[in-house]
């Protein structure tokens, strides 16, 4: 990790004003570079192919899945939290994450997590699964499933 | 990091709770029951649910105990775990009231969260006026109140988990929900619940022989209503409370599974390392970035006007980066005061309060008469300096700002405290921040401040992206919210028989509790306490057993000092003062008892003795020192404590001997200095810890002296080693120590 990366060096200064304010913001920002360069990177070449659009809702997928983030982590061997880890959940069988005590109901389910499941069961876990402890996260729209499904797939690949 | 559905199936693993975890538990409970404040139809506490009860799920927020389908007692602890053992002994509290299976019993932390439980709440079912603590009776309303406020408050500090909450809230709980199993199956069976019995999680009829287990009725329970007034156990009949069972916490703590506040994991996560100004109330007014703008994995250097910080992709980075920053500091009030400059500040404004001045705190009979009739006079005036908490986990925080919310992580002593620092910090209203609390890898008084978390969420708020800021050592020792220095002078009479008749003492500094520098349990006709505020350069903040901490050395110190004028050992002496008060005088006898008071010892070797009655537990202790040597060897240390009663005496036990390496290591060694305004200290080679070589062999005996009435366990222990061992040092060497640490004196 001491490669020095080839991004621009953007240097922004923000003056704030003096302000009674409790918690105030920076006096000086230097952005040297945005974050996730290199995992972005992997991404990208992984769907250059795609072309943009591809891009832009791996883009759209990554946000969206900061709501799935407050319960799931998705590095691998990273903690479970109220949600077991994701890494690799696309094609994994359910209730396969080590150290996480899923529902009897997820356990019982024999369901394979295909792109098609994991669209029917983020659009509505309890009604694919009934008695999944898996009780906030649900996605209605089916273009946002789309996209956090794309984003599990490369984000998270084996 | 949340990490909790293992609490769920494999026994000895403690949950950790989000809300939103916590909610899915109340959907998956089918056949359960749960006791709390959420309730139903027709229940006396029933108008609580619109108050709490958001959306359908929220009804079962509350709970604090709860049995599900396959006979597993969950009980809910609105406690922080910070090594004290406290989700233990609260359990043992609760699930001995209820005969449930102690081998079947799982442990919750409660999620912080203010809408849950409330001071409106508690407010509602009191008159304002009414203090918490004034309710003994054992109701589940006044259960409730306390769980309330534990919650609501959420704070774990003051020895006060298992004194408070386990008594009356744990222990009512529980009981409630033995009564509620006990009717439903009554109700069943068709028998007199008089005739119905529990035991591990089952419940018996002797005449028919039916037997089955508490889930069997979970549901019928449930419909039940809450007794009004639930009986609790008398003594006698204890049989979970009492007995050492083992720490729900240890074996995540063994086998590295337990997640504290430092190991939280977020995606997307970055490090930030961070530098205050080093001298309070200073800001930064220009730093030269310029290396550290080249450095590997460096994302942001921030200029937060108090600190700075480098935002990287690994802390190392962050640091490194960080130490090559090179800032200059607005200059302060501060910048020349010295360690000498305070004590000179001390005693100036001691001198000018004189034998009459300064503010009164208590005063009993007539000082000025007792001072005239004493035969003897004694005088003496002791200092203890600053003391940094030095946490073995660092302080850090884990915070994300984004689309109108936050997301926060650490370990903190208040929860909810933190939570709204963060939403401040935030700029976003309470409800838009979630705050995931871990263990705490040490607390002590530190991880009831916020400072961490404030100055987590402004650098995430900042970035956009999520943030784990941690403190080095340096920062962490420089940046405490320290335990006051202070000097405390005194003038006691004694009357031709070697009694005493005046005690008269005049300190700086006071903060909590407010009882620290009284002597109520010493039997001494006239008696005048007063103090003055001065000013001190550093923030403080409360540290194991708080002014307990100072108070005990110099009271003690002081006893000492009189026994000595008065041709006494410490022991004869304290006897006398103690005479009339029974209780105290079998924790005083117990430890001299066992410490062999009075017999022969080595030469160059000396027994002291301290006694301090505090956080409702009363404690003595004989320490044994060798001074052969060039400084002060602990040899041995007797204690003998009595809280009223030990719930789980390994546990406390622990703590009494925790207490004495924590306190011992401030004796021996803490002192955090100024010059020119700034902390000198910086890491353990200059505020060293106690070595497991100096560690005396501790003996403790407990005492229970009064069931109805607990004392604390995690701060009592403190404050009689640093007077225990001076005193002895006394006896050895004839040497008075009037000033901490011991590494300022030489004993050469």
């Amino acid at each position: 990790m001491t490669t020095v990366r080839t991004f621009a060096c953007l240097t922004v200064f923000l003056l704030a004003g003096c302000s009674a304010d409790a918690a105030p913001g920076p006096v000086e920002q230097i952005i040297v570079r945005e974050p996730g360069a290199a995992p972005v990177a992997t991404a990208a070449t992984a769907v250059a192919a795609d072309g943009g659009s591809a891009s832009a809702l791996l883009a759209e997928g990554k946000a969206a899945f900061a709501n799935c983030a407050a319960c799931h982590t998705i590095e691998k061997g990273a903690t479970n939290g109220a949600g077991p880890n994701l890494f690799g959940i696309v094609g994994k069988a359910a209730g396969a994450v080590t150290g996480f005590a899923y529902s009897d109901a997820l356990k019982a389910s024999g369901i394979i997590w295909t792109a098609t499941n994991l669209d029917s069961y983020l659009a509505d876990p309890a009604a694919k699964i009934p008695g999944t402890t898996m009780v906030a996260g649900a996605i209605a729209e089916p273009a946002k499933r789309e996209a956090v499904i794309t984003y599990l797939e490369s984000a998270t690949a084996n | 990091m949340s990490k909790n559905n293992t609490a769920t199936d494999k026994p000895g693993k403690t949950g950790k709770w989000t809300r939103r975890a916590f909610i899915g538990a109340g959907v998956v409970a089918g056949s359960a029951l749960v006791v709390g404040v959420a309730v139903r139809q027709g229940n006396p506490i029933d108008r609580l649910s619109p108050l709490l009860a958001k959306g359908e799920n929220e009804r079962l927020l509350n709970a604090w105990v709860k049995v599900d389908a396959d006979n597993i007692v969950t009980a809910v602890i609105p406690h922080v775990e910070m090594g004290q053992g406290v989700y233990t002994a609260l359990a043992q509290m609760l699930a001995d009231e209820m005969d449930a299976d102690w081998n079947k019993v799982r442990i919750l932390e409660a999620p912080a969260d203010m809408q849950y439980v409330s001071d409106s709440i508690a407010r509602d079912f009191l008159a304002p006026d009414l203090d918490v603590p004034a309710i003994f009776e054992p109701t589940v309303t006044g259960g409730i109140l306390e769980l309330a406020q534990a919650m609501g408050l959420q704070f774990t500090g003051g020895s006060y988990s298992v004194r408070a909450t386990g008594q009356r809230a744990m222990r009512t709980a529980g009981a409630a929900a033995r009564e509620m199993l006990v009717a439903a199956a009554a109700s069943e069976w068709q028998v007199p619940a008089g005739e119905i019995t529990t035991a591990n999680s089952m419940i018996l009829h002797a005449g028919s022989g039916k037997s089955e287990p508490f889930s069997k009725f979970a549901l019928a329970a449930a419909e039940q209503s809450l007794p009004a007034k639930p009986t609790l156990k008398s003594p006698e009949n204890y049989t979970i409370m009492g007995q050492p069972k083992a720490r729900h916490d240890i074996p995540a703590k063994v086998d590295g599974s337990a997640v504290f506040g430092i190991d939280a994991q977020v995606p997307g996560m970055k490090y930030a390392a961070v530098r205050a100004a080093p001298v309070v109330g200073a800001t930064i007014e220009s730093m030269d970035a310029s290396a550290a703008k080249t450095m590997p994995g460096v994302l942001q250097i921030l200029n937060m006007g108090d600190f700075v910080a480098v935002v990287a992709d690994g802390y190392w980075q962050a640091q490194q980066a960080l130490n090559s920053i090179d800032a200059k500091y607005s200059k302060s009030e501060g910048d020349s005061l010295d360690q000498d400059a305070l004590f000179a500040r001390y005693a100036t404004h001691l001198d000018e309060a004189g034998d009459d001045g300064g503010d009164m705190e208590t005063e009993t009979g007539d000082v000025a008469k007792g001072f005239a009739s004493a035969a003897i006079k004694v005088e003496a005036e002791y200092k203890v300096p600053f003391l940094a908490h030095a946490t073995m986990e660092p302080m850090n925080c884990t915070a994300w700002v984004r689309d109108g919310k936050c997301d926060v992580w650490s370990g903190h002593q208040a929860p909810v405290n933190a939570r709204q620092a963060a939403a401040d910090a935030a700029g976003l209203p309470f409800e838009d921040v979630t705050y995931h609390n871990a263990y705490l890898g040490g607390g002590f008084g530190r991880r009831s401040e916020s400072d961490n978390i404030t100055m987590a969420t402004r650098i995430a708020k900042a970035t956009g992206y999520p943030v784990k800021m941690i403190w080095s050592r340096e920062e962490d020792t420089a940046q405490d919210h320290y335990r006051p220095s202070a000097t405390s002078r005194f003038r006691g009479g004694l009357d031709k028989d070697g009694k005493a008749v005046s005690w008269d003492n005049i300190h700086t500094h006071l903060f909590d509790p407010k009882d620290a520098p009284t002597v109520p349990y010493y039997n001494i006709a006239s008696h005048k306490i007063r103090k003055v505020d001065v000013p001190t350069q550093l923030r403080f903040g409360p540290w194991r057993s708080v002014d307990h901490s100072q108070h005990g050395f110099f009271i003690e110190s002081f006893v000492d000092e009189m026994a000595d004028a008065a041709g006494k050992d410490g022991y004869t002496f304290r006897r006398e003062l103690l005479a009339g008060s029974p209780r105290h005088l079998k924790v005083l006898d117990t430890a001299a008892k066992m410490s062999g008071w009075g017999s022969a010892l080595p030469e160059k070797h000396g027994r002291g003795i301290a006694f301090v009655p505090s956080f409702g537990s009363i404690v003595a202790q004989v320490a044994e020192v060798d001074m052969s040597g060039a400084k002060p060897k602990v040899k041995k240390v007797y204690v003998a404590a009595d809280p009223g009663f030990v719930i789980n005496p390994d546990g406390f036990t622990a703590q009494m001997e925790s207490a004495i390496a924590y306190g011992l290591t401030a004796a021996l060694y803490g002192e955090i200095t100024l010059k020119d305004g700034k902390v000198q200290q910086s890491n353990f080679h200059d505020y060293p810890m106690l070595r497991i070589n100096e560690m005396p062999e501790v003996e403790v005996a407990l005492i229970n002296g009064d069931h109805k009435h607990l004392g604390g366990g995690g701060e009592p222990g403190l404050p009689p080693i640093a007077p225990a061992v001076t005193n002895a040092i006394f006896a050895a060497t004839g040497k008075r120590i009037r000033e901490l640490p011991l590494s300022k004196h030489s004993f050469a």
